[in-house]
């Protein structure tokens, strides 16, 4: 999978072989997540990541000097908050962005406003559109931010210890006995995952099994009789902020649930699991603890 | 004898319409100024005006012309339109209250924007299918109340009321089976949203030309208002009058909707200030809806990206929060 | 000068069987009177002769044409009515309303003239609510209201005047000055169609009468020959005393 997006570069560094020689060796080009090649000229001076995630991911993949702009909520690492503000990633302010002059923008294909972002691409902008949905996407987006920003030992050291990371979980719980899960992605109304979603491969990753793998929509809306018939044997949530576990204290009030009865109940905290960024190697080693937890207590 | 002076006859003719029309014409001028003077990035006011006078350095000029002007110019054009298709829908349905979107259109056209979104497409198809949505609303109504061949004002209402509120559980449905991160933009789209406005030409051209073309109409509309048996006796031909009006109220709904969402309380609002302090003469009332409702809508814009940015409201909270208090204040002070 | 001739024609009064067809001719300075109980189809007649209405059966011919083949404009021009209802759900003054009497004779593009403006005056001035005409219709009493329509229809000022009831709502003064009007009109050449209730207005003021029946029968003739106690007092369901005054019959109802 890198070595796919590094052919992809060094492709396009061949294309560009009629150029001088000084530009070729500064002109870096990459494919985005809706396979659209983006070319610099010379490493990203000016940056703005239009997600929380990507705010992450560029900080992770050793471009944080050169960001310029955030959107709220870019909490991580704390840093980032010290950059101008965009507000908020549903609606931009397009006018501060475009005064700001970036020569990168990293925007988020499924989050931000579709309608912002052709005219952020009429004005000229140089727009990297990200959406990872594997782990796999997780290390390239990585090796293709550090590119961008020149940066690349970084990224190829954060990217391969993420692999790494992931790969030991892998080989450590691909024959661990299952544990049927319900991973709650908000409280009111009910939401969890399906098998399209990041979150899910974290779940099969500990050796899990997410009891709404099925269901047609990846973030489904659900109401509480159907986790009392899915009857999970963990529930694991997020919260509001980071601390929060009264969304688990729900779940008390059933005691013969078996997660309940087993007290299988976990926080882990949602910038760790929800945001495809380095972190979610740590998200993955408590989830799959609590896994552990709860398969320790089935005697 | 009466007091005639404030009579239509001879030169007072032109101080009956033009003293009201270039007060407002003057006010939009400036509200047009303001609106593109300001802005997050914070250019003085010396500097925009070297820009609009054709200088200034490429960014600044990008920021004007290319990101406050068109934006500006869509306000104005969508406040315009939506304040003179209130005021034919309110001649129409003989009814003060009526609004644009009382016939269900709105509705129509943020099924066919939000399914587009629902679809992830980009803005023109967003644009087009808000469009398509919202003429199919339009032929669905019309169709519906005009069916037996018996087809009054308040027969075309309650299908429309109807009608919408259909559009409405359509809606819901919608927001309710839509992915969550698609959420926020279709919540801005349905409190009417400016950043959805590609360019503003189409509805400033459409703007102007109705004001054109509707101004001869200007004294049937005020027989009409009358009621049709008193136009049709005063030699209006009713029908086609009313049919007319319906198509333009709806295609300047359309036009409006599918350039910045369904932004409420203008088409309401504005027709009804204004006949509040210049009497009912539509050929009057017509033109200055366009220019009131333009200004209106491009001052609550302005506030809309300036007031807490960089974070962005949707303009139709700010035209209630100025419409509102404006609005009691005439009907306190012509009681 | 115009006439309006009634060719075998019917009224189509909605859930009623086809009555009595019409055929007769008002002339200029003729005054006539459209007597009946309520539902007999006054409003409906005459709304069918303004061609608001389309007749059940016949023609109606307008100057020796046929009156749907006129414009409604064109129509407008000859031919005026006076409502029993009004719709005054937006704000509008005595002036303006009384100006759009003016309606069929100026172009789209034109604004009124000080003609129009004067003839207005004229009206609202023969109507004795000149010292009104800055006043919103909205806030006048029901006679001052019926006196506003009234000067619509003067400063129109067609041929023939169709009115629905004029004198609904009026002082008794103003009941005698609107007939007056009326009958000055007929004597300039007008023809005047009138909807009364009032038997005695009816006998003083008109010169000719059109008796409806609730059951679609219909009669008509010069005043002297159809008010006759009998006829009416079917036509009423009501019995009435007769008296005579300076020639003219009154008529009383009988307890």
């Amino acid at each position: 999978m890198i070595n796919q997006w590094i052919l992809a570069a060094f492709a396009c560094l061949l294309g560009t072989s009629s150029l001088l020689a000084d530009e070729i060796a500064q002109t870096r080009c990459v494919v985005d997540d809706k396979r659209r090649q983006i070319c610099l000229d010379r490493p990203a001076q000016r940056i703005a990541t239009l997600s929380p995630g990507a705010t992450e991911l560029m900080f992770a993949a050793g471009g944080g000097d050169q960001v310029v702009a955030v959107v709220a909520y870019s909490d991580y690492p704390l840093e980032a908050q010290q950059r101008e503000s965009l507000g908020s990633h549903t609606r931009l302010d397009i006018e501060k962005l475009f005064a700001l002059q970036p020569d990168l923008v990293i925007a988020w294909v499924t989050g931000n406003p579709a309608e912002q972002m052709e005219r952020l691409e009429a004005l000229g902008l140089n727009v990297f559109y990200l959406e990872p949905r594997r782990f796999a996407d997780v290390s390239s987006t990585l090796l293709r931010l550090a590119h961008l920003a020149g940066s690349d030992d970084v990224g190829q050291q954060v990217a391969q210890a993420f692999e790494e990371g992931i790969n030991s979980l892998q080989q450590r719980y691909q024959n661990a006995s299952p544990v049927r899960v319900f991973y709650q992605v908000w409280n009111d109304p009910i939401m969890s995952v399906n098998h399209e979603h990041l979150i899910h491969q974290v779940i099969e990753l500990c050796g899990g099994e997410n009891v709404f793998a099925d269901l047609p929509r990846m973030i489904p809306r659900l109401d509480t009789e159907s986790i009392l018939s899915a009857n999970p044997e963990a529930i694991l949530a997020g919260g509001m902020g980071e601390e929060n576990q009264a969304w688990l204290d729900h779940w008390q009030q059933y005691p013969h649930l078996k997660a309940t009865a087993d007290q299988n109940l976990y926080f882990i905290p949602p910038s760790l699991i929800q945001r495809p960024t380095p972190r979610l190697l740590q998200g993955a080693e408590r989830f799959c603890q609590a896994l552990d937890e709860a398969r320790a207590k089935r005697q | 004898m009466p007091n005639v002076s404030k009579l239509p006859v001879g030169s007072s003719i032109h101080t009956q319409y033009l003293i009201p029309l270039l007060s407002l014409a003057l006010l939009s001028a400036l509200a047009l100024l303001f609106s593109v003077t300001q802005g997050s990035s914070g250019l003085p006011l010396r500097e925009v005006i070297n820009v609009l006078i054709g200088q200034g350095d490429p960014l600044q000029r990008t920021l004007i012309l290319d990101l406050r002007l068109p934006r500006t110019l869509s306000a104005f054009a969508t406040g315009g339109l939506l304040a003179v298709a209130g005021a034919l829908m309110q001649i129409l349905l003989r009814n003060p209250l009526a609004d644009p979107y009382i016939l269900g259109l709105s509705g129509g056209a943020a099924v066919g924007a939000l399914g587009a979104m629902l679809l992830g497409l980009g803005a023109l198809l967003v644009s087009g299918s808000a469009f398509l949505g919202a003429l199919l609303a339009t032929l669905l109504v019309f169709g519906l109340a005009h069916g037996s061949g018996s087809w009054t004002p308040s027969r075309l209402l309650l299908t429309g009321v109807v009608v919408a509120s259909g559009w409405g559980a359509i809606i819901t449905l919608m927001l309710a089976l839509s992915p969550p991160q698609r959420l926020p933009g279709m919540l801005y789209w349905l409190m009417g949203d400016l950043s959805y406005a590609q360019t503003p030409w189409p509805a400033l051209i459409l703007l102007i030309c109705i004001c054109a073309v509707l101004t001869p109409f200007g004294r049937s509309l005020n027989v009409l208002a009358r009621g049709p048996l008193q136009a049709a006796a005063l030699g209006v031909a009713v029908k086609p009058l009313e049919a007319a009006i319906f198509f333009l109220a709806s295609l300047l709904t359309a036009i409006a909707v599918t350039t910045a969402g369904s932004i409420g309380f203008i088409g309401l609002i504005v027709p009804h200030m204004l006949r509040l302090v210049l009497g009912n003469d539509q050929r009057l009332i017509l033109p200055a809806s366009a220019l009131a409702g333009g200004t209106l809508l491009t001052i609550a814009d302005t506030f809309a990206r300036t007031l807490i940015a960089p974070e962005q409201l949707p303009v139709g909270v700010l035209t209630a929060l100025l419409g509102v208090p404006m609005f009691l204040y005439l009907l306190h002070r012509t009681r | 000068m115009a006439n309006l001739e009634l060719k075998a024609m019917a009224i189509d009064v909605p859930g009623r069987a086809q009555g009595d067809t019409l055929s007769f001719c008002m002339e200029a300075g003729q005054i006539w009177g459209v007597l009946g109980p309520n539902g007999a189809g006054k409003t409906t007649f005459l709304q069918t002769l303004a061609g608001l209405r389309a007749p059940r059966a016949g023609h109606i011919h307008l100057n020796q044409r046929p009156l749907h083949t006129y414009k409604r404009r064109a129509i407008a021009q000859q031919l005026g009515l006076v409502f029993q209802e009004r719709h005054d759900d937006f704000p509008a003054t005595v002036m303006e309303t009384a100006l759009m009497g003016r309606h069929p004779f100026l172009s789209p593009w034109q604004m009124e003239s000080a003609d129009d403006i004067e003839l207005t005056l004229e009206a609202l001035v023969a109507l004795d609510i000149d010292h009104l005409a800055d006043r919103l219709v909205s806030t006048l009493s029901g006679g001052e209201r019926q006196r506003v329509s009234i000067a619509t229809l003067m400063t129109q000022n067609p041929a023939i005047w169709l009115a629905d009831e004029p004198t609904n709502h009026l002082d008794l003064h103003h009941q005698v000055a609107t007939l007056e009007l009326m009958a000055q009109q007929a004597a300039q050449g007008k023809t005047l169609v009138m909807c009364l209730h009032d038997l005695n207005l009816a006998a003083r003021w008109c010169t000719h009468i059109l008796l409806l029946y609730p059951n679609g029968q219909a009669c008509w003739g010069d005043v002297a020959s159809m008010l006759q106690p009998s006829a009416l007092e079917t036509l009423f369901n009501q019995r009435l005393q007769t008296a005579w005054i300076d020639g003219k019959p009154f008529f009383i109802p009988a307890r």
